[in-house]
């Protein structure tokens, strides 16, 4: 049985048994070719699931929507640790959602009524094949995780410029913003009541799409999700103006990884670094 | 008989444009393809189908500085902006030109937005006919066509070696030196056939549809982000806040969109429009049923700038034929 067979049986069966009123999967979008997220409340709609290397969203944000609600949701295995980041920082019940995991094939590069043949980067560095948490796993039997010798090649890479260098690229980059906000609001991690751009009274970012408040904003984001970014690479894919957010995002994850042996959404128990604090910990700071 | 622009001769011609004026056309910027000021004619890129971001920038940027006030001498002193330069615009495509015939309709409408007016005013269109239609185009169910002149200063088609010109208005003659052209015997091409969305009694069909469950269903996979709006060369929405100092006061502008969850929130934190749904139906209703019922046309060129860019497929060729297909709601 292929995935999309699977994840439709399952998604059926539970809508049938009322266990849950919502799937949220993927359908195949207008262009023909990729894929779209949606929503199946009933029979009918969990016919039109699908499952294939162009399925690139991460849905676990969709979650969010419907909290106090049971939500039944179609993971890959980097969506399934954003599931354990809104579990770790306590915004969904774990008895609230049905996760049907997918072991991962790999999504490919797409565009519309484009489907490409390369892995996404994401996928080229991935870890981890197999969901870290689900009800019902399709795809077949959790695989040995593959080793990728050095996943932060690429940040290595920028480490290595000098400090006008690097100031020099993300200013050219950040220069292209026009503060959308679409990485935002397809992040896992940033569900902020009000999101400090958006706090206008008192004005915390100015409103100019310009090269300093758009500095501002990427860089603030980008430290917001400090030891909480889970690779998903979203924020980067959405962007339609193509700023490499998540070599900002990966930079952060490589320090907090190094200094406090933490990786966002492996485990929905494990204290997150930034809402804890232990008397014996040493930064660095003064030293 | 056709007048014609040899394409070495074009190239000369932009030499020329730029010289006087801030010359803006289709370029590469990294991997996006953006109007953009151009400092040399070799940059500029047209064989495309279009541009990433529509050219609206050039005439509602995306941030602008509507007026200042300054203390001077003891005195307040009030200083408009002003649009200095003299801009052409080359390689707009007939949408996006229509783009800004739509734009203007709000923005020039009496009491005109001075600072529109005065970007309007000072740039010139030269368009660029399409040979052929992006298979998410509909510009011909939105009033326009590959070919449509309206609002173009001087419209090109290209041909083998150049272009045939047509020229539309009187600041397109005072563009074009007549020496660069000549007269041949060469037709422009028909225009090519985009796809076709069922526009025709769209307005009276939205007006059916407003309490339909239909737009929080649309809207349950909507991310909402503001891309649709800012790659729209329709869409005129803003935020205003003044930037303070001692000294001065700067009153900026910058887009804004309907999609976006502060868009609507007012003082003591009320939002009228909080919902996921309304926020969608908001998007459509103004270009399919408020914008038409206030100035005529439907607040939308077809050009598939936001069918391309949605991150989640929301595709308003597929709205519009859902609610065609809709009963009437009782």
């Amino acid at each position: 049985m292929n995935l999309t067979e699977e994840i439709r049986r399952k998604a059926r069966e539970w809508l049938e048994s009322k266990v849950t009123d919502c799937v949220i999967g993927y359908e195949r979008a207008t262009d023909g070719v990729t894929a779209r997220p949606l929503f199946a409340y009933g029979v009918e709609e969990a016919d039109r699931l699908i499952f294939d290397q162009t399925c690139h969203h991460n849905l676990a944000r969709y979650v969010l929507n419907r909290k106090g609600k049971v939500t039944a949701i179609v993971v890959k295995p980097c969506d399934s640790r954003a599931i354990n980041l809104l579990l770790n920082e306590n915004q969904i019940q774990r008895d609230n959602v049905l996760i049907i995991g997918v072991v991962c094939p790999g999504i490919v590069e797409t565009g519309w009524r484009r489907v490409g043949e390369k892995l996404q980067n994401a996928c080229q560095m991935c870890q981890q094949h197999t969901p870290v948490l689900y009800d019902f796993l399709v795809g077949g039997p959790p695989a040995p995780e593959p080793m990728v010798p050095d996943p932060y090649l690429d940040v290595a890479e920028m480490e290595g410029r000098s400090a006008a260098e690097r100031r020099a690229f993300w200013e050219w980059q950040f220069s292209r913003c026009i503060r959308c906000y679409a990485c935002r609001q397809v992040c896992p991690g940033c569900y902020c009541a009000e999101c400090f751009v958006d706090r206008l009274d008192p004005l915390w970012v100015g409103i100019r799409i310009a090269p300093g408040e758009n500095e501002m904003w990427n860089t603030g984001r980008a430290f917001h999700l400090a030891a909480r970014c889970i690779g998903c690479y979203q924020c980067e894919q959405v962007c339609p103006v193509h700023i490499p957010l998540s070599l900002l995002n990966r930079k952060l994850e490589k320090e907090t990884r190094q200094t406090f042996r933490f990786q966002a959404g492996m485990s929905a128990e494990a204290p997150p670094p930034f809402s804890t604090f232990q008397k014996e910990e040493r930064l660095g700071i003064g030293e | 008989m056709s007048r014609f622009i040899s394409r070495k001769d074009t190239l000369a011609w932009l030499g020329r444009l730029g010289q006087n004026r801030r010359l803006v056309a289709p370029t590469k910027v990294d991997n996006l393809l953006l109007f953009r000021q151009i400092r040399q004619a070799d940059d500029i890129v047209l064989e495309l189908d279009n541009t990433d971001l529509s050219p609206k920038d050039w005439f509602f940027p995306a941030t602008e500085t509507l007026f200042s006030v300054e203390r001077k001498d003891g005195r307040v002193e009030l200083i408009p902006a002003e649009v200095e330069r003299e801009t052409v615009i080359f390689g707009i495509r007939p949408c996006d030109a229509r783009g800004l015939a739509i734009l203007g309709m709000p923005y020039l409408a009496e009491p005109a937005d001075a600072l529109y007016r005065q970007h309007r005013d000072k740039t010139s269109l030269v368009g660029l006919a399409c040979l052929t239609a992006c298979p998410e185009c509909f510009c011909t169910s939105m009033g326009s066509g590959p070919h449509d002149p309206s609002s173009l200063d001087i419209m090109l088609t290209e041909v083998e070696d150049g272009y045939v010109v047509a020229v539309l208005t009187k600041k397109g003659e005072s563009l074009l030196p007549e020496d660069l052209l000549s007269t041949v015997d060469v037709a422009a091409p028909p225009p090519p056939s985009p796809s076709l969305v069922p526009s025709e009694g769209i307005v009276d069909k939205m007006r059916q549809a407003f309490d339909s469950p239909y737009w929080s269903q649309v809207a349950d996979r909507c991310i909402h982000c503001n891309i649709c709006a800012y790659v729209c060369p329709t869409c005129y929405c803003f935020d205003i806040r003044d930037y303070t100092n001692s000294a001065r006061i700067e009153r900026v502008r910058s887009w804004e969109s309907c999609q976006s969850p502060a868009f609507t929130r007012i003082a003591a934190g009320h939002d009228p429009r909080n919902t996921k749904g309304a926020r969608m139906r908001q998007r459509f209703a103004h270009k399919l049923l408020y914008f038409p019922d206030i100035f005529g046309p439907l607040h939308c060129v077809g050009c598939g700038r936001c069918v391309r860019s949605c991150p989640v497929n929301i595709d308003i060729r597929e709205i519009i034929q859902d609610v065609q297909r809709m009963g009437a709601l009782k």
